[in-house]
């Protein structure tokens, strides 16, 4: 996917660009500016305002290296930073309360055929259906998803992130998991997906045995 | 280890267990695939979890490279502009422009020494143009806009400005922009925490004093303070954004009276002494002491040449009825 960096790496990094390295910092900026572009994009559709921000950011990091606090997961820390600035900038033109802006047209994926299952249009429908039903969910749950399933963040980084308490992050899992668990299971078990999906685990298993 | 009791609900919540599906590392694909030899009964689980946390897909939109080259190099400017060497004066807290000359004088041979051995190495760095105290300069940019740069000031010019989609200059002063229209190219002159937009068009841009004033000649500009929304500008505007409060104000201006320093002379129309001798002083790089308070409130008009300091600064005092005695660089008007 993205950046594949251990949290080794993550401080190695983080602590070269924060000694001045200017090597550090271009690396920083081709690692992370496209993730935090999609990020800054998904929470405000405003391409020239995203790309103000992440300028501001990544000027305000080559400005402040030298006070910045140690982090083993820079993808957290400037999601954190960039979600602010984002808040602060649309604040600002508002005069509204400003988080009601963000992540206002981010929409889950409806994902391409797989080819493993059983009947693609069937399945189609049914996803289509469920990600219809996941896209209703209130845009703060679903920011946490987004954090939490795609982007791989802790759920207290996510909390962090997006300065709400942990509480509110297990809750949201537990709602989206309810939602995905109604109409997955029984999607599957009208479609008898779930036999095919016994059958390709015990050809997994039996792959893996032989391997 | 729990996981052997681990429901499809648990297996979701599980941080390991969704990056090993999100983003796996080596690890974590040899121990998931471990944990399904040793339970095979917990495999269906683990497919069922699977499905569920990759539904869990957000649509996004890829910058594209162009936007993210565009964006670095942007950056990239400014940290450039910002690391420009800083000489302390101690024990001295005057603004940069109240200098003496020879300092500025020697700040500005380091810089175009710097300037001109980094040209010389790099053939296509930027350019960097600056203009000495009570002089004008006018410059032909290589896409055939034309910049007349007013005294004491200075434009970055980004690198291939004739053949790129953003043409970009970075200016600290005032200066006047006659901008070429190009199909699909539009124009930005960045100033500190404001940037004009511009497609083809005439405008004044002046950054001194804390602020930076804009005022349109012709066409459309669009401006865009501190990452505000843009706001667009018409003929015969006049923008101004105070750095320190980030506020924009627009109002109606007659445009000569701004650029008429292009022309080697200032129009008076109605603006307080305080004013004129402010422009006067970034002009020509002098001090002007009012000895009396109420002076500086004293409203102008008429105008100005502004060729020579010392011509001019006389003519001043005519006007206002004043004394002026000269001592170094500093001019001091007593009321008779």
């Amino acid at each position: 996917m993205t950046t594949q960096l251990t949290p080794t790496q993550h401080t190695l990094l983080w602590d070269n660009f924060r000694s001045g390295d200017d090597h550090a910092f271009s690396k920083l900026y081709e690692l992370f500016a496209a993730d935090l572009y999609r990020y800054g994009y998904n929470l405000i559709r405003n391409r020239q305002l995203v790309e103000d921000c992440l300028h501001e950011l990544f000027l305000h990091l080559h400005e402040s290296r030298e006070r910045l606090g140690p982090t083993n997961n820079i993808r957290f820390y400037l999601y954190r930073a960039l979600r602010r600035r984002l808040l602060d900038t649309v604040g600002k033109e508002n005069k509204l309360s400003s988080e009601a802006y963000l992540f206002d047209s981010a929409e889950f994926l409806i994902p391409p055929h797989e080819q493993a299952l059983v009947d693609d249009e069937l399945i189609d429908h049914q996803t289509r259906i469920l990600i219809g039903e996941l896209n209703k969910l209130p845009k703060r749950q679903k920011e946490i998803l987004y954090l939490v399933y795609m982007k791989g963040l802790t759920y207290p980084q996510a909390a962090e992130v997006m300065g709400i308490a942990m509480k509110s992050v297990y809750n949201t899992i537990n709602v989206a998991l309810a939602t995905l668990r109604s109409h997955m299971h029984e999607s599957f078990r009208q479609e008898g997906v779930l036999w095919s999906l016994i059958g390709t685990g015990l050809s997994y298993l039996v792959y893996n045995l032989w391997v | 280890m729990l996981y052997p009791t681990f429901t499809v609900k648990d297996f979701c919540k599980d941080p390991a267990f969704i990056r090993w599906v999100t983003d796996p590392t080596p690890e974590l694909i040899q121990f998931w695939e471990e944990f399904m030899l040793d339970y095979p009964q917990k495999i269906i689980d683990i497919q069922l979890a699977t499905n569920y946390v990759s539904t869990i897909r957000f649509a996004e939109i890829d910058p594209s490279p162009k936007d993210l080259a565009r964006l670095k190099k942007r950056i990239w400017a400014d940290i450039d502009q910002q690391s420009v060497p800083v000489i302390p004066m101690p024990g001295r807290v005057l603004g940069w422009y109240r200098q003496p000359y020879w300092a500025a004088a020697a700040v500005l041979l380091l810089v175009s020494a710097i300037g001109l051995g980094w040209w010389k190495y790099q053939a296509n760095a930027a350019l960097t143009y600056q203009t000495a105290y009570g002089k004008i300069q006018e410059i032909r940019l290589a896409d055939g806009s034309i910049v007349t740069l007013n005294a004491n000031s200075s434009l970055k010019v980004a690198n291939h400005i004739d053949n790129s989609s953003t043409r970009e200059v970075w200016l600290k002063g005032e200066a006047y922009f006659d901008i070429a229209k190009r199909q699909g190219s539009n124009f930005i002159v960045h100033t500190p925490g404001v940037q004009v937009e511009v497609l083809g068009t005439e405008f004044n841009v002046n950054t001194r004093r804390e602020q930076t004033n804009v005022v349109l000649h012709e066409g459309k500009v669009q401006l865009r303070a501190y990452n505000q929304l843009a706001v667009v500008m018409k003929p015969g505007d006049m923008a101004t954004v105070i750095r320190q409060s980030r506020h924009i104000a627009l109002k109606k201006v007659e445009p000569d009276v701004y650029d008429a320093w292009k022309e080697s002379y200032i129009v008076l129309d109605g603006q307080p002494l305080s004013e004129i001798v402010a422009t006067l002083e970034d002009t020509f790089g002098v001090t002007i002491n009012l000895a009396d308070a109420q002076l500086a409130n004293k409203k102008l008009t008429g105008k100005l040449r502004t060729e020579v300091a010392d011509d001019c600064i006389e003519n001043l005092a005519i006007i206002i009825e004043a004394d002026v005695t000269k001592t170094g660089n500093t001019y001091r008007f007593v009321v008779e």
